[in-house]
């Protein structure tokens, strides 16, 4: 049992027995090589894949991966030269095809091959750094085949030549484009691009250029267009079919480029048919499309931009300085309104709301609306006419949308306050009148001006309305306190705060006695009520409805002015008036009288005093009576005319000269507010400031603000830096 | 007391006042320093007298015109405004006691003869840039001669301006006095903008003035200067 001799085990690796017969190597290249060449002429059923991969394996193991592998090489070589030939005798058509179905047998041949020797692909091939065997398989194609000298630019040729005849409308056989180009792909990007794709698209630049240059020549801008994208989206499909998708964007760049970036400026300049043609006649489809084609190539969307701001800016100056436009000033807001429709319609429709030009359409309307210094009136009256009878029927939402697009009008006025002033004068003799359609709709319009410009732009407005609220609660009190009034002339009163209306100066005028009575008994109340406060009656902004009874007992119920009411009242007591006497009685002013007196005189259908002379001035001297023979279709005439009406030149002036006058303490406030919180602020600066604090209301002028800085230094506001002169110092 | 007889020996009012040899007064022992200051402010004092309106205890125009008739100096003399400026004078027209004997003894100068002297070191004491914008504002300050009054009318503007910057600046002044004189929109001229005239002249190159920038804090009436005066010289 025990063994004295102790023996180690010891586990030694099993060695093979190794053969190593140099002509070993040789046999089992032969075999190898023969299965290459069955492989190749599409023989190989009758291989053993395992003998065959055993054969390579033991190659290897026995340190001949060497000679495999140049072995590899050089038979794959030259079946490919073999292929080559029968490749390059192929005739015509049949040239792709060839090259075609050789590449398929190759690919299939390699991978027999490669799956052979697959051990070698393993072990011998990283080791020492050579190509792997299907890769070899694709350079060994492309070095023989593709890159042979008598393949090469045929193939390139004949692919090219396809493209070509399918852009001019012919149909090719698109699959077999695909396996080729497919083929080139595989080979690596880089024969791709240098042996298809540069050319390609060199060529079809080429081609681009001469189509446009063409087409330019016989197309008007819209064909032009429609041409460009039919080709755009043309090439567009043919990389999906046939190319690689990252040709994509080379080509669609190359058809940018050609067909659209070189002849951007003709295109968009041509006659009777470019951009502004397109715009002046809502061509959407034709804007849309070149909108969608612009946007691809760099400045394309500027161009459109740019063409289409000079256009609106010219059209728009000369829609603001027409003297036609500007004898109606409804019409000239409405064609305003109806401009901006139209381009809000094409960037919606044609321009996919695209903000910049939104933007481009709004700086262009700010520039030239207030090139006419009248436009803050105008806008007004617009307004105005709307309230007074274009909204009549109108229902609430579409009142809404018209107030809305006259806010967007005053929104790119510069004369804000100039507005305001008119806007405050219309909506007095408005309200004074009792001629306005809508007392929503009215409000509406403040709260949306409320909204654009603040508080404080308003506050007076609504103190407007509330004095008329008011007066009809004291007409109310007045009369139940009054009750033996119900007999005599009715007076209605409205009680205006002084600050909130329009200012007008009073004016002198006797009102008839019947009148005046009534007039102080209510002033006696009112003050009853309100004591400390002060009023003047307001003759020149009054109105009277009178029962008159003519020559022949014809009754009429005129709608008069208090001025024209006066004078008629006199010719109670009188036949025959002249001009001085009813001055005199009137005590109405010169001017006023003159137009009240033409009113009732010299107007047809509205004559119910008759004149000697007939002339339409009135003189000193001239007569006048009672028109007995006066007759009017209607019962009620109306006469007096409180509507609001377009300035004449002086009263443009004097308003001009108010509004001036209006900015000057506002300039200083803003000034003395900056400066109060800057304390120190150089001069540059201070203008941009009250500059940015003032634009909501109007733009100062810098000449304006230098005047007012040196007023305030002038009082002891400001001071000038005694070292640097450009800095401003406030002075506690 | 040789004192006192000193000063009862002093004249009570006199129109030609002589001075002592200067050597005299200035070769007196440390000793007698007080005394000769004494006599100096004497003699200021005396000078004073000479002139001053005894009524009102100041010199007024009339003793003023005296004062230049006997310095040999034109009364419109820019150094007569100087000397107005070294008293600090108040008043355009009048020195007052304490104004004069501030002035003489700033001045070292207790004489008619030492006065004319101290003058045109005067004249370049106030042209040294370091004084000079003082002067030229005190100038303006000095011809407020009513209680509140901000500014100076047009006309005396120019004389002034000729006065006081004609001798530096003469080409300015003369395109500026022949502005002013045109112009409408000023009736007065205010310190800011008087102030600003000299700066005008001390910066802009001139005729061409190029280096005017309107959009820097220059007063508006030099903005319409400029404008004047490029629009006369045929446009810009």
């Amino acid at each position: 049992m025990s063994n004295q001799k102790k023996r180690n085990f010891q586990i030694e690796a099993f060695k093979h027995r190794v053969v190593v017969d140099p002509k070993y190597a040789d046999k089992t290249w032969k075999v190898l090589e023969h299965a290459i060449h069955e492989i190749y002429n599409h023989n190989a059923s009758g291989l053993s894949f395992e003998e065959l991969y055993r054969n390579a394996y033991n190659m290897v193991l026995h340190k001949f991966g060497e000679k495999l592998y140049s072995g590899l090489v050089s038979t794959m070589t030259s079946h490919l030269k073999e292929i080559s030939k029968s490749i390059e005798a192929a005739q015509g058509e049949s040239f792709l095809e060839e090259l075609n179905r050789k590449w398929n047998d190759h690919n299939k041949a390699l991978q027999m091959i490669r799956d052979i020797l697959m051990y070698m692909d393993r072990t011998y091939i990283p080791s020492n750094h050579k190509t792997p065997v299907h890769e070899l398989g694709l350079n060994l194609w492309r070095d023989n085949i593709i890159h042979s000298s008598k393949i090469q630019s045929r193939l390139l040729n004949t692919l090219l030549e396809l493209v070509h005849r399918e852009r001019t409308g012919e149909v090719i056989d698109r699959g077999l484009m695909r396996n080729i180009i497919k083929m080139l792909m595989d080979l690596g990007s880089a024969v791709y691009q240098e042996d298809f794709e540069k050319h390609f698209l060199e060529v079809s630049a080429e081609f681009y250029k001469v189509e446009s240059q063409k087409f330019i020549e016989c197309c008007d801008c819209g064909e032009y267009l429609k041409k460009a994208e039919k080709r755009l989206n043309e090439e567009i499909e043919r990389v999906t079919h046939y190319l690689d998708a990252k040709s994509e964007i080379k080509i669609t760049s190359v058809v940018e480029k050609e067909m659209i970036a070189n002849h951007m400026p003709r295109l968009v300049h041509m006659e009777n048919s470019g951009l502004v043609n397109m715009l002046l006649d809502d061509k959407y489809e034709d804007l849309g499309r070149m909108y969608n084609l612009f946007r691809r190539v760099p400045n394309g969307l500027l161009t459109i931009r740019e063409v289409m701001t000079s256009h609106l800016r010219e059209t728009g100056k000369q829609l603001v300085t027409d003297p036609e436009r500007l004898k109606d000033p409804v019409e000239f807001v409405q064609r305003l309104l109806d401009e901006k429709d139209k381009y809000d319609s094409i960037i919606n429709k044609a321009f996919s709301n695209d903000k910049t030009f939104q933007n481009a359409l709004t700086n262009s309307f700010e520039y030239f609306i207030n090139l006419n210094a009248r436009s803050p009136e105008f806008i007004s009256l617009f307004v105005d006419d709307k309230l007074r009878k274009g909204l009549k029927g109108v229902s609430e939402e579409d009142v809404e949308i018209i107030l809305d697009k006259v806010m967007m009008l005053f929104r790119y006025l510069q004369e804000k306050d100039v507005f305001e002033k008119y806007y405050k004068q219309h909506l007095a003799k408005r309200l004074l009148s009792g001629k306005t359609v809508s007392d929503d709709a009215e409000r509406s319009l403040i709260v949306k001006l409320k909204t654009e410009c603040g508080y404080q732009f308003t506050s007076k407005l609504e103190g407007m309305f509330t004095d008329m609220k008011t007066s009809q609660d004291t007409m109310q009190g007045f009369y139940a306190s009054h009750p033996e009034l119900g007999e005599g002339p009715t007076l209605v009163v409205q009680v205006l705060t002084t600050g909130s209306w329009p200012t007008q100066p009073s004016s002198t005028c006797n009102l008839p006695s019947e009148m005046s009575a009534l007039c102080e008994k209510f002033r006696s109340y009112y003050l009853g009520t309100h004591t400390g406060r002060r009023l003047s009656w307001q003759t020149n902004m009054g109105n009277a409805d009178m029962k008159a009874t003519f020559g022949k007992g014809q009754k009429h119920e005129l709608n008069v002015s208090t001025y024209q009411m006066c004078v008629l009242m006199l010719f109670n007591n009188a036949e025959r008036l002249n001009y001085k006497e009813i001055e005199q009685a009137t005590e109405i002013p010169a001017p006023e009288l003159k137009r009240c007196l033409q009113s009732m005189a010299c107007v047809k259908g509205k004559n119910v005093l008759r004149k000697e002379p007939m002339s339409k001035d009135i003189g000193e001297e001239d007569a006048f009576f009672v028109n007995d023979k006066f007759s009017s279709k209607f019962y009620k005439v109306k006469i007096g005319t409180v509507v609001a009406q377009k300035e004449s030149e002086p009263e443009k002036q004097e308003t001009r000269q108010r509004v001036e006058e209006d900015r000057k303490p506002q300039i200083e406030a803003a000034l003395v507010r900056i400066m109060k919180s800057r304390r120190v602020l150089d001069h540059n600066n201070l203008i941009s400031e009250v500059t940015k604090q003032l634009q909501q209301r109007f733009l100062p002028n810098p000449t304006e603000i230098k005047k007012r800085i040196e007023s305030l230094i002038e009082r002891d506001f400001l001071e000038r830096d005694n070292v640097d002169r450009k800095l401003y110092r406030y002075l506690a | 007391m040789p004192r006192a007889s000193k000063r009862k020996a002093a004249p009570a009012s006199s129109s030609s006042v002589t001075a002592p040899p200067p050597d005299q007064s200035r070769s007196r022992t440390a000793k007698a320093t007080s005394k000769t200051r004494l006599k100096e402010s004497d003699q200021i004092d005396n000078l004073f007298d000479t002139y001053a309106n005894s009524s009102l205890g100041q010199i007024d125009p009339e003793g003023i015109e005296t004062l230049c008739s006997d310095m040999k100096v034109e009364y419109t003399d820019v150094r007569i405004l100087m000397l107005a400026w070294k008293m600090k004078a108040q008043r355009q027209g009048y020195f007052t006691k304490d104004e004069w004997q501030a002035g003489m003894k700033a001045l070292k100068a207790n004489t008619l003869l030492k006065l004319v002297k101290a003058l045109s070191e005067l004249k370049k004491e106030a042209e040294a840039p370091q004084n000079f914008e003082d002067f030229y504002s005190f100038a303006f300050k000095y011809c407020l001669t009513e209680e509140k009054q901000k500014g100076v009318d047009i006309e005396s503007t120019c004389e002034l301006l000729k006065i006081v910057l004609g001798y530096q600046f003469r080409s300015q002044v003369d395109s500026l006095v022949e502005y002013l004189k045109v112009q409408k929109d000023y009736k007065v001229i205010n310190k800011d903008q008087w102030m600003g005239f000299l700066r005008f002249c001390k910066e802009i190159s001139f005729p061409d003035m190029a280096n005017y920038d309107e959009n820097q804090a220059w007063p508006l009436i030099l903005d319409n200067f400029v404008d004047w005066k490029k629009q006369k010289s045929g446009g810009r």
